[in-house]
């Protein structure tokens, strides 16, 4: 058991060092750099706090779109390497065709976009907002 | 490669110049290294040549391979191809002199004209200064495009250009499906998923001509006025024009301005129609959407390498490391268009 700070909360500490007090004081290509570097640190604090649910859920659809049992996982390596076998099982499917058309097709991007939106929740938040605001917009509206 | 000094890279420069252009003297002036380059070393200078009593200063660039590992050929085939698009007056910076021999600088490189203005995309986008730019860019960029797919390779003396076969669409499919196999860490369902819906809507490509490769804003030197330059062809090959096209119009260049689907500029069919009255040749709407995502999953693609290059150890850098995380934007985008 580690004291507070925790692993995120020193993370944002530093990550909030880094824009407040080192982008301002410092210019040109070095200056993008260290957004980089702040932008990195912010990425890990949201995998420390987001990976666990997002990977269990992962899992749990990949599971039942191969038509797998849902394994009893608790440890977080143990997620990822079952997340990474059925992720080459998928697109061994897709590469032979199987998601071509029909009905397992719709299912399969379904889960596929699920997986992606969770990556994006961790890598860019607001990159995923921008475009499912984008999407909404792009439907027609509905007459009240 | 060991590293050369900035004084004796002018010193070596300058002699070889002399040699070159047969310069009484030459004198080398505010030499200097330029920000980005991610893949060459961009260099500036300030060059007063000397013959016969009558002297000329040029404003100069030199674009150098950063080390011995790369083809040590491309230096010199892109500066014949940026030779042919001068002399078929596409604005791009006059070049001047190209070598490939180590005992020069260490490695290739060639130099040209270097050209005031802006690069940053992300400017032109959004500030005031660049309001006329926006405007007028999405039919200049059609126009300039249309030029450099009418320049004549055999003419130019281009026959080094990678060669196609058949379908180019499918050659370049497949050379990424082979880049994507070796890179790739993870299982990408949704790259899987978009190679499937390209190699089910391959065009039939009626013609063929010299592709830029990587013609996206970020490639292209402006000023208030609009386009001053054409840059970076080291990607130019053979292929389907289309493909330059859909590479317009790839998410990544737009920045945020998604609602502008051309390099965050304007709509789609402004871009098309203008190509189509200064090319002569019609825009088929499914290839230029065939080649569109075929962009999108080579940028996704080149994300993976990227990061690789950093993983793997041959470039340790933050920005390169944190591209890796990227891939999955690209991945949304694709299925945003093959759903």
């Amino acid at each position: 058991m580690q004291d507070r700070p925790t692993s995120v909360e020193l993370l944002e500490a530093a990550a909030d060092f880094v824009d407040r007090e080192l982008v301002p004081a410092i210019e040109g290509a070095r200056q993008f750099q260290v957004r980089v570097v702040a932008n990195v640190m912010r990425i890990v604090a949201r995998e420390i706090k987001l990976e666990d649910p997002l990977v269990r859920s992962e899992v749990k659809a990949l599971a039942r779109l191969l038509g797998h049992d849902a394994p009893h996982l608790h440890s977080l390596d143990d997620l990822r390497t079952a997340a990474a076998g059925m992720g080459e099982e998928l697109t061994a499917k897709i590469r032979a065709g199987e998601a071509d058309d029909g009905a397992w097709r719709g299912e399969v991007l379904a889960v596929v976009r699920q997986s992606v939106e969770d990556k994006l929740r961790i890598a860019n938040p607001r990159y995923l907002e921008g475009d499912i605001a984008i999407r909404n917009a792009a439907k027609p509206q509905k007459e009240i | 490669m060991d590293k050369i000094e900035p004084g004796e890279m002018v010193r070596r420069l300058t002699g070889f110049i002399r040699t070159e252009g047969r310069f009484d003297s030459v004198a080398i002036e505010n030499f200097r290294k330029m920000p980005g380059g991610a893949s060459r070393e961009i260099w500036s200078f300030d060059c007063s040549m000397e013959r016969g009593g009558e002297t000329n200063r040029r404003a100069m660039v030199l674009r150098r391979d950063p080390g011995a590992h790369n083809i040590s050929t491309s230096r010199r085939h892109e500066f014949m191809v940026i030779r042919a698009a001068f002399a078929e007056r596409i604005p791009v910076p006059e070049v001047f002199w190209v070598s490939e021999d180590p005992a020069v600088l260490g490695s290739a490189f060639f130099i040209m004209e270097r050209i005031e203005g802006e690069t940053l995309a992300r400017r032109l986008l959004r500030d005031d200064t660049y309001a006329r730019a926006r405007e007028v860019m999405p039919a200049q960029l059609a126009e300039i495009l249309a030029k450099i797919h009418r320049i004549d390779p055999v003419k130019h003396k281009l026959d080094f250009l990678a060669e196609p076969g058949d379908n180019a669409a499918l050659t370049e499919v497949r050379r990424y499906q082979e880049n994507f196999r070796l890179f790739a860490l993870e299982p990408h369902p949704a790259f899987e998923l978009a190679f499937r819906w390209l190699l089910g809507r391959v065009p039939k490509t009626a013609r063929k001509t010299l592709v830029h490769g990587d013609y996206r804003i970020g490639n292209v030197i402006f000023g208030p006025e609009g386009v001053r330059s054409i840059l970076d062809w080291e990607l130019a090959h053979l292929g389907d024009p289309m493909e330059d096209v859909g590479w317009m119009c790839v998410r990544a260049w737009r920045f945020g301005n998604d609602q502008k689907p051309v390099g965050g500029l304007g709509p789609r069919e402004d871009f098309f129609h203008a190509y189509e009255k200064a090319s002569g040749a019609a825009v088929d709407p499914e290839a230029a959407r065939f080649w569109e995502v075929f962009g999108n999953l080579r940028w996704g693609i080149i994300t993976i390498s990227q990061a690789r290059t950093h993983i793997d150890g041959f470039v340790k850098s933050v920005e390169l490391a944190s591209i890796g995380r990227r891939t999955a934007e690209t991945e949304l985008e694709l299925l945003n268009l093959i759903e």
